[in-house]
């Protein structure tokens, strides 16, 4: 099995930990689907997914799975409030202009929201900044500058400090170590290569 | 394109046509009451099949219809024909629909005017053709004929119901009207309830058609009726199943002679035009015109028009109560050039369905042929229906 393959399996079990049976689940940033699918089976939820590309809907249609191609704001705003047991984003707020925006909606239409993303505040990270003075380049993030798409990581301090301001409620973190298998205890923004959050709503 | 080689069973051939098919009549002898109140003493409903069924019997594919469309959907009644049928290109051994897993199932609808009772047919009561006396039909009408059919055929129910426009209401009517007999749904270029645009271009068509004197309110023999009334009516519908990229890229503004065309185009069809030219658009949307009342109903498309206006699924509340009794999963295509049923109609589909709890699907096709791109040789719709019907 390939690396990056054995890392997907991890997070995607924690993911599925936090679904219950059968629950009503969104997927922002599907891709192919195959969280999904592993949600449909493993947890017999019932799961529609979000992407903009015709390929990926394509492929989750081909693995049994809803999938629904546009815009994930506009797909958000025709639901109403607790339309969804859990949104996921999975590997998506990295990717997104104004994830303020978009966790405020999920955490409208949905009870609970899991963010799963690379921080890249991890040591490894830092190194290729400080030591090379180069944009990261590794495992993780495998594209030079010039090919890369346009990405607005998140460190565990920004994602902690964020909640903070929204006063969003943090039920459940998982920080993983730079093999995004083994628990990270201690010094979570430096030490940890992989972060998962389990949100509610804040106030009440 | 026609290789009209005999079915093959063998999944691993490469795609192939049906060939050789024939239509066939079902005629019901039991009173039909339409959704108006009026009711016939029957109907006969002209349709195809291809492919065969399982044992479980539980392999049905049900193909409907667009506006124009007919029972005739794939292969070839003869082997002089020129065209095959109008989804040749999605339906066959191999194909994306495919005949060799699939019993594949097309009826012209009821009000339609291609072999099933509608208003060009003879009523017995006159031994004349209904005209308007025959009953308004609806979507809801003819769904419920089609089920009557497939019932009466041995179909008890349908593994999918694929329809694009007109198709696709009708797919969409299949899984509310009867929930449990339908598995999978997919509608293409459609809308849950034709919009104001929709209804305000096919009012066009039925007034081009109704100030033709030869329409004579409806009742004109079976070879006469409003040919002129009718071809401007669907050379108007024409241009809205296109897109203003799709005939720049077809035509663009290429002109041709009309002195060479003296013949062919006479001068009342054409006026008088600057420069002795004009351009191909307007020869090929005559053709359209032309084609067209040698195969159409005027009545027919007034009564099928009326059917598709008064199509609203939300029309009882809101499109999500109606979607409550769905038992079906659904995929909804929409295409990005499709101004007639634009994307965005295709999505409240998609979403109505998921805020009613059902599962739904949504994909979009980046194409520029309009409304018509359902009918598209495109390896990506091609992919979508093969993997949404396995």
């Amino acid at each position: 099995m390939q690396k990056s393959a054995i890392k997907r399996t991890v997070d995607m079990q924690i993911m599925a930990d936090w679904v219950e049976t059968g629950a009503r689940v969104l997927d922002l940033g599907c891709g192919r689907g195959v969280l999904m699918e592993f949600l449909a089976q493993s947890k017999k939820a019932d799961v529609i997914g979000v992407d903009l590309d015709v390929d990926k809907i394509t492929s989750c249609i081909k693995r049994g799975v809803s999938a629904y191609q546009g815009d994930m704001m506009e797909f958000m705003r025709a639901f109403p409030d607790d339309h969804f047991d859990r949104v996921i984003c999975s590997r998506t707020v990295e990717e997104l202009g104004a994830p303020n925006v978009v966790i405020a909606e999920a955490l409208r239409v949905g009870r609970a929201l899991t963010v799963g993303f690379v921080n890249h505040g991890y040591w490894k990270n830092r190194l290729d900044i400080v030591w090379s003075g180069r944009k990261p380049k590794n495992d993780v993030y495998t594209t030079d500058w010039h090919e890369s798409r346009p990405a607005n990581p998140a460190t565990i301090a920004d994602f902690e400090a964020f909640c903070a301001l929204k006063a969003i409620r943090i039920a459940r973190r998982v920080h993983l170590r730079g093999d995004w298998q083994t628990p990270c205890a201690a010094l979570p923004n430096l030490l940890a290569g992989y972060a998962l959050y389990d949100l509610v709503r804040g106030g009440a | 394109m026609n290789d009209a080689e005999p079915l093959s069973d063998d999944p691993r051939s490469e795609p192939g046509d049906v060939g050789l098919v024939e239509p066939r009549d079902f005629i019901s002898t039991e009173p039909f009451t339409f959704e108006c109140g009026q009711t016939l003493p029957g109907f006969t409903l002209r349709y195809e099949t291809y492919g065969r069924p399982n044992a479980a019997r539980d392999n049905a594919i049900l193909i409907c219809h667009a506006l124009s469309g007919d029972h005739h959907c794939a292969g070839i009644h003869s082997l002089a024909d020129r065209k095959p049928g109008w989804w040749n290109n999605l339906i066959g051994p191999g194909k994306p629909v495919d005949t060799n897993k699939f019993l594949v199932l097309c009826s012209n609808v009821l009000g339609g005017c291609q072999g099933s009772s509608g208003p060009s047919s003879t009523n017995l009561a006159t031994g004349r053709p209904y005209g308007t006396a025959f009953p308004p039909v609806t979507i809801r009408d003819m769904v419920r004929a089609q089920q009557r059919w497939l019932e009466g055929i041995g179909v008890p129910s349908l593994h999918g119901v694929i329809g694009g426009s007109m198709g696709g209401m009708q797919a969409l009517q299949w899984a509310v009207e009867f929930p449990s007999k339908v598995r999978k749904v997919l509608a293409m270029a459609t809308t849950a309830r034709e919009s104001a645009q929709g209804i305000a271009f096919n009012e066009v068509g039925r007034q081009a058609i109704m100030q033709d004197p030869d329409w004579n309110k409806g009742d004109y023999p079976k070879q006469g009726g409003p040919r002129v009334g009718l071809a401007i009516a669907r050379m108007m519908a024409h241009i809205t199943y296109l897109s203003d990229a799709g005939l720049d890229r077809k035509f663009g503004r290429r002109r041709r002679s009309i002195k060479a065309l003296a013949t062919a185009a006479p001068n009342e069809t054409t006026g008088p035009v600057p420069g002795g030219f004009e351009f191909e658009i307007e020869s090929y949307l005559r053709h359209q015109g032309q084609s067209f009342i040698n195969r159409f109903d005027a009545n027919s498309y007034l009564y099928i028009t009326r059917a598709i206006d008064q199509f609203d699924l939300a029309a009882e509340g809101t499109l999500e109560q109606t979607f409550a009794a769905v038992e079906a999963e659904s995929l909804v295509m929409g295409f990005t050039s499709d101004w007639l049923f634009p994307p965005e109609q295709n999505r409240e589909i998609a979403l109505a369905l998921l805020r009613a709890g059902k599962r739904a699907s949504y994909a979009e096709l980046a194409t520029d042929l309009g409304h018509d791109s359902f009918l598209l040789e495109s390896p990506q719709l091609y992919d979508l229906v093969r993997g949404f019907l396995k």
